[in-house]
Parts: C-alpha cells; sequence; structure tokens
C-alpha cells in the first residue's frame, strides 16, 4: 500500500503538469485529445477503499480542470469514473478477484481483461466530459467525433504505456 | 443514534460521492469566467509557474517562424510608414492653410508586450494563458491583440500572468464591421474550426463579398477601431432572414500563437461612466413626472 502511496504521488505531481502542458497540445485534427491522466484513475488497486478511490479521482480531476480551464468538468468525471471503478474492474474479472493489490494491468489481468476494462473506463470517461462540456454547447457531429477519436487515441496512448512498464508488478 | 451512524457508515461511499459531485457542479455551474477564482485557473500561481516554466524550454523551438513572421510584418509596416509619411505631410499642408489639428486615432491606446505561455484550441471553451498580470498594469477586461489580428479579452489577473477568454470560446462576442461599407455585427465562435468564426447581426441589406476584410467596429472600450479580424469566407444564413450570419476566416493564427500585445485603453473608465450614465437616464422616467 505504501508503495502504491508514493507510486501514485509521484504520478500525480508528473502527469497533471504533463496533460496540461504535453498531452493537451497533442491534439488530432484539433478533435482527438489523449487523456493521460487516466491512468491515475485506472491504477488505483480494487482493495482501496471507494471513498478514497473517490477522492482521488476528485483531486485528480480537480488538478485537470486549474490546468486545463474546465472549472468542475474533469472533477465531475473523474468522481463518476472513480465511483464506477470496482463495478467496472468486475464486469471483466471474478468478483472474489482482487488481484492481492496489485493496480489492473494487463500483467496482473490478463490482456484480453484488461483491455476491455481499460477501453471501458475510457469511454465513460470520454462520454461523461464531453457531455458535460456539451451541455453549454451542443453539436452532436463534434461531440461524437470528439468522444470517439478522443476514446481511441487515449486508450491507445494508455495501452502502450502498459505494455512498456515492466511485467514484474 | 447508532442505528443512525451505521446506516451512514454503510453508506458512506453514496454519502462521498453525493458530496465530491456537489462539490464539482458548484466549480461547473459558475458560469460567468469572470467571476471564476485565481486559484481554479490556469492564471494561478501553480498552474502559471509550470505553463511558465515550459515555455521557457520550448520558446525557442519557433523561433524560425516567429521571424519569418516579424519580416513579413515589417515590410507591411514599412509600407504603412511610408503612406503614413505622405499623409502626415498632406495634413501638415492642410493643418497649414486651414488651422486644422491632425489627430491620432490611437493615442488613447497603450500595448503591452505579453507572451502565451499556454493556450488551447480543440475545447467548446478555450482560454489563453499569458506571462503578464497586475504587476505589469493588466486588469480584467482588456483587449489582447497579436500581429495578426483579434485574440481575446482579458478575464482573471494573477499577479504575474493573466487568463484570457480566446476569440474561440462562445463566451466572447466581438463587435465588428467590414471594412469596404462600415456595416457592423457581432463575432462569435461556432465552435466548428479553430480558424474560422460567424459574423452575425449584419443587417439584410449589407453588400458583401467573399475576401471582405472585418476589422473591430470600436464601439466598445476594449479595442481601437479598424483592428483586423478576419476575412468573409460565405453567407451562412437564408437570404429571406432579416439579418445575415457570414463565416469569417479568422486572421490570428491560434495554433500558433506567441507574442500578443495587451489593450489598455486610457479613456475605458470614462467611456463605462459615460455608458453607465446612459443605462440609468433610461431608467429614469424621461418626462420628469
Amino acid at each position: 500500500m505504501a508503495k502504491f502511496a508514493l507510486r501514485y504521488a509521484l504520478a500525480f505531481i508528473v502527469l497533471l503538469p504533463a496533460q496540461g502542458v504535453v498531452f493537451n497540445h497533442m491534439t488530432l485534427f484539433s478533435v482527438a485529445v489523449p487523456l493521460v491522466f487516466l491512468w491515475l484513475l485506472v491504477s488505483v488497486p480494487v482493495t482501496v477503499g471507494t471513498n478514497l478511490t473517490m477522492l482521488l479521482g476528485f483531486l485528480t480531476g480537480l488538478g485537470v480542470d486549474i490546468f486545463c480551464d474546465t472549472p468542475g468538468v474533469n472533477a465531475l468525471s473523474c468522481t463518476v469514473v472513480s465511483f464506477a471503478h470496482k463495478p467496472l474492474f468486475h464486469l471483466y474479472s471474478s468478483f472474489d478477484d482482487d488481484l492481492g493489490g496489485r493496480s489492473p494491468s494487463s500483467a496482473s489481468m490478463g490482456a484480453p481483461a484488461f483491455v476491455k476494462f481499460l477501453l471501458t473506463t475510457v469511454a465513460l470517461y470520454c462520454v461523461l466530459m464531453f457531455t458535460i462540456e456539451a451541455f453549454q454547447m451542443f453539436n452532436f457531429r463534434m461531440w461524437i467525433l470528439r468522444v470517439t477519436s478522443s476514446t481511441i487515441y487515449t486508450f491507445i496512448m494508455l495501452y502502450a504505456a502498459d505494455c512498456l512498464r515492466p511485467r514484474r508488478e | 443514534m447508532n442505528e443512525l451512524l451505521a446506516f451512514i457508515v454503510r453508506n458512506s461511499k453514496w454519502f462521498v460521492f453525493v458530496l465530491l459531485a456537489t462539490a464539482s457542479c458548484v466549480l461547473l455551474f459558475r458560469g460567468d469566467p469572470y467571476r471564476q477564482h485565481i486559484f481554479t485557473t490556469s492564471a494561478g500561481a501553480m498552474a502559471s509557474g509550470v505553463y511558465k516554466g515550459a515555455n521557457e524550454l520550448t520558446s525557442y523551438f519557433n523561433l524560425h517562424e516567429i521571424n519569418e513572421d516579424l519580416n513579413r510584418r515589417n515590410a507591411e509596416l514599412q509600407a504603412e510608414l511610408s503612406a503614413a509619411r505622405e499623409r502626415l505631410q498632406l495634413l501638415d499642408e492642410a493643418a497649414f492653410t486651414d488651422t486644422l489639428v491632425a489627430d491620432s486615432g490611437l493615442r488613447p491606446f497603450e500595448f503591452v508586450v505579453a507572451h502565451v505561455i499556454n493556450n488551447s484550441i480543440s475545447r467548446p471553451f478555450n482560454y489563453i494563458t499569458v506571462n503578464k498580470g497586475s504587476r505589469d498594469g493588466i486588469r480584467p477586461e482588456l483587449g489582447v491583440i497579436d500581429r495578426n489580428g483579434v485574440v481575446g479579452i482579458v478575464s482573471n489577473v494573477g499577479p504575474g500572468s493573466s487568463r484570457v477568454i480566446s476569440l474561440l470560446n462562445p463566451h466572447f462576442r466581438l463587435s465588428c464591421k467590414l471594412k469596404s461599407t462600415d456595416y457592423f455585427g457581432s463575432l462569435v465562435w461556432d465552435g466548428l474550426a479553430p480558424d474560422e468564426a460567424l459574423l452575425e447581426e449584419l443587417p439584410r441589406h449589407t453588400n458583401f463579398a467573399p475576401g471582405d476584410t472585418v476589422v473591430t467596429s470600436g464601439y466598445s472600450a476594449v479595442f481601437p477601431a479598424g483592428l483586423p479580424v478576419g476575412v468573409v469566407m460565405e453567407n451562412e444564413s437564408d437570404r429571406n432572414q432579416n439579418f445575415f450570419t457570414l463565416r469569417v476566416r479568422l486572421l490570428a493564427d491560434f495554433t500558433t500563437l506567441g507574442n500578443v500585445q495587451v489593450v489598455i485603453n486610457n479613456r475605458a473608465e470614462e467611456l463605462r461612466a459615460l455608458t453607465a450614465g446612459e443605462e440609468n437616464d433610461s431608467r429614469r422616467n424621461p418626462f420628469g413626472n
């Protein structure tokens, strides 16, 4: 748990500024944005309590909101996705499996289950975030473009990052 | 009491969820971009510090493009300068014969050069962060331009950085006119492309052609009149409607914003006081009964 806390704090300090400074500018066709900070939500072990998971999610979203000038949009989306973290995980793995406290990854869950879990989490987040943004200015074509392209782009980035991680946990 | 506590503990995740979601919604629905707290924007100390550091590292990479642009702009200014000299000579001659006093329309305005340290173009509501703040005389509701045209308007100001509502943000409406005819309308971004916007509410009898230049109208205290904004692309609305809506290609390239100028209008307070006076007058009964 202490190892996870340290790794998470480090990732938090690195990923949030990186999202604002680097990844927000790596847009494709001014539509697809790689939301790499979602690793902070995906990597929380399911053994961590739901309340703490939600608090971490809220703080992550708040940090992204400060860097991206989107007050509340990412905080709300991250809170909802963190709330759904455990149920989403158990959609693709048995109910009594908690990975022994390890973070969900292709090494701990197996590639097929992790791909489905990651894709569902990213898609849920993109649908939520772009829908909340669309409340103020709705354009269906742009909404669907943003959701699908950002989901695919983010999924590829996160899965690539997961594949590059050392296999030993 | 114990049962109540047990109930709360048992369902604590729902309570925490509602609490955090409510906090997010408070941030989300505080819609006015001018009323947001400086710490929750990119002009806050933490975010602007990160952006300034990153900007110092990366600002050298596009010096070639900036240099090319400056050369082009320099050539344009040289041409304008020679034209202005000729005009000044004519005015001097007129002043000599008619005792006419030549005046510059830009004299009430001062310009503070700032550097863009963060910029977004792909969101429905885009903002820009610049590295100048209240210490440099920046305050909310000042206009921001770059070498090509209008960029945005200052919304939140920190000591050393400011957040600007980009022209690519539907919260920002800019009073503009067609340079050729002086008919004016309201320019607003429709969220589709980062280099296009809509010029709305143009009177139906307006004559225009694709390629006409759109400039600021000067009907506000924020921008001087005649600043370039864009070029007319096509008519977006049905000719049967009472007003035209034109699609405009923006002159400012928001994908490569570097140096910008913050426009300080020294007469802004005077103009606002006058406008406030007009509003008070309109509330009063004009017949004094």
